[in-house]
């Protein structure tokens, strides 16, 4: 007899027809409550809903070549078999799409919070350096020359808590990213990454219009993240970002001309702890990324995200 | 012997020794199962799978059904050794509601709320277990008493 069943394992396939056989013949609560257990021992032991759908259909096919072609008691039996061996993964299915909608609000938080503290360190703290600064002009003119001039080196010193605000306040969440938009923002990102690292950095696409919201902050955390992995590890010259925008999704590549590495063999510290937060950003609203990358010929990273249909595609800001 | 039914129902809406209108209590035909074997998970799914079909609800809401009397059943015989099952049905505008309950008086489960949350070290587990029950049912209720029992209330809508 020809053998159908494709399943790798055969000693669990050989139980799913076994158990199914004595449903079928025999019925009742306890051969359906054997499924539900079997279903449960092969979502513990992590098979996906295509495994435990060829174990089935491997089970069903079984089932069948013992009986006339009549039986349609036969394959509404086998049905509520096949809901039961699928039960589990129902419960663990809500508890992805449960945790991915947590993902998603966490998200959100964590980047209106980052928001928020940017602002407060550029307006709030920048507003009291200001005043501080003006206090100290008015002292400056009651004092004789030489205690002036320690005053000078004090402001100094505060010329560069002001610079490192901005800088701090810009890292976090770069209002240029809110007043006009991601291609503006990543010009700014690529003339810092610049003046930095001594870097060539090119950023392409179209400037009019604005994506929405939640996906310009994923992709310029993407890019910024992109461009710390480049200039930490690829050596490279040259890096090129482009932003590509089409009717239902946007695309978005950043490439350089390092050194490249290995995908196959690279140790996870290379690949980059970071890529573990932007999978987790794009994982939430249903993105995907991909990286193409060989020794001695750069790496390229490629990141493609759905558009929500109703989003305009040139909204002003 | 176990305590009556009504005494642990933490969803009946007693205010002020206000007494709710008949029609909104559960009907006084239920059917209660002992739980303390394998059999009985068998004999529990059964009763409980008879009445979903009796109220209407489709097979894919039978079997929800069915799951989630699997899971309170074995968390009896595992943890408390014995309990039982009671079945009933509600009603509301919408339709009928089918009302779970199952009772213990085991251990009790000393940290509710972690009992609650999905086994995150063990990824295959996900979400099965009462985490699982919570999101196949449309309402779940857990009050336990560490020394005294454990009671667990569910409803299923039909849709």
């Amino acid at each position: 007899m020809e053998r159908v069943t494709s399943s790798s394992n055969p000693a669990l396939q050989k139980q799913f027809a076994m158990a199914l056989e004595a449903h079928l013949t025999q019925g009742g609560e306890a051969a359906l409550l054997e499924a539900y257990e079997l279903g449960r021992t092969v979502l513990n032991e992590r098979l996906g809903v295509l495994d435990v759908a060829t174990l089935l259909q491997g089970a069903l096919v079984a089932a069948c070549q013992r009986r006339p072609p009549e039986s349609v008691r036969t394959v509404q039996a086998a049905g509520s078999f096949v809901l039961e061996c699928l039960s589990s993964f129902e419960m663990a299915h809500r508890a992805v799409r449960e945790a991915n909608t947590a993902l998603r609000g966490l998200n959100q938080f964590l980047e209106d919070q980052t928001r928020r503290i940017s602002h407060e360190l550029h307006d709030e703290a920048g507003q009291l350096l200001a005043t501080v600064y003006l206090a100290l002009d008015d002292i400056a003119r009651d004092l004789p020359a030489p205690a002036a001039a320690r005053l000078q080196s004090v402001k100094t010193l505060l010329d560069r808590i002001e610079e490192e605000l901005r800088r701090l306040s810009h890292d976090l969440r770069p209002t240029v990213l809110d007043d006009l938009g991601l291609m503006a923002a990543l010009d700014v990102l690529a003339e810092g990454v610049s003046g930095r690292t001594g870097l060539w950095v090119k950023v392409e696409g179209q400037r009019e219009g604005r994506l929405p919201p939640a996906i310009e902050t994923v992709l310029y955390r993407i890019v910024q993240e992109a461009l710390n992995n480049v200039s930490k590890h690829a050596h490279a010259s040259a890096v090129t970002i482009v932003i590509r925008r089409e009717a239902r999704r946007v695309w978005c590549s950043v490439r350089d001309d390092g050194v490249g590495f290995d995908p196959g063999t690279a140790r996870p510290a290379v690949k980059g702890i970071g890529l573990i937060g932007i999978r987790e950003r794009l994982a939430s609203i249903g993105g995907a990324l991909s990286i193409d990358a060989a020794p001695g010929r750069g790496t390229e990273l490629r990141v493609a995200i759905p558009l929500p249909n109703d989003s305009p595609r040139e909204l002003r800001s | 012997m176990l305590p009556s039914a009504i005494k642990y129902e933490p969803y009946m809406p007693l205010v002020n020794g206000f007494l709710p209108p008949i029609t909104s209590l559960p009907a006084i035909d239920e059917i209660r199962v002992p739980v303390e074997s394998d059999t009985d998970i068998v004999a529990a799914r059964q009763k409980g799978r008879a009445l979903a079909v009796r109220l209407g609800f489709s097979s894919g809401e039978a079997t929800m059904v069915a799951t989630a009397i699997s899971e309170l059943a074995r968390n009896i015989v595992l943890y408390a050794k014995r309990g039982e099952m009671i079945f009933g049905r509600e009603s509301n505008g919408d339709g009928p509601i089918l009302v779970i309950t199952a009772r213990d008086e085991g251990e009790g489960i000393a940290d509710v709320r972690q009992a609650m949350q999905d086994g995150y070290s063990t990824a295959g587990r996900l979400g099965v277990g009462l985490p699982g029950v919570k999101r196949l049912m449309d309402e779940f209720e857990i009050s336990s008493t560490v020394g005294q029992g454990t009671v667990v209330v569910v409803k299923k809508w039909k849709e």
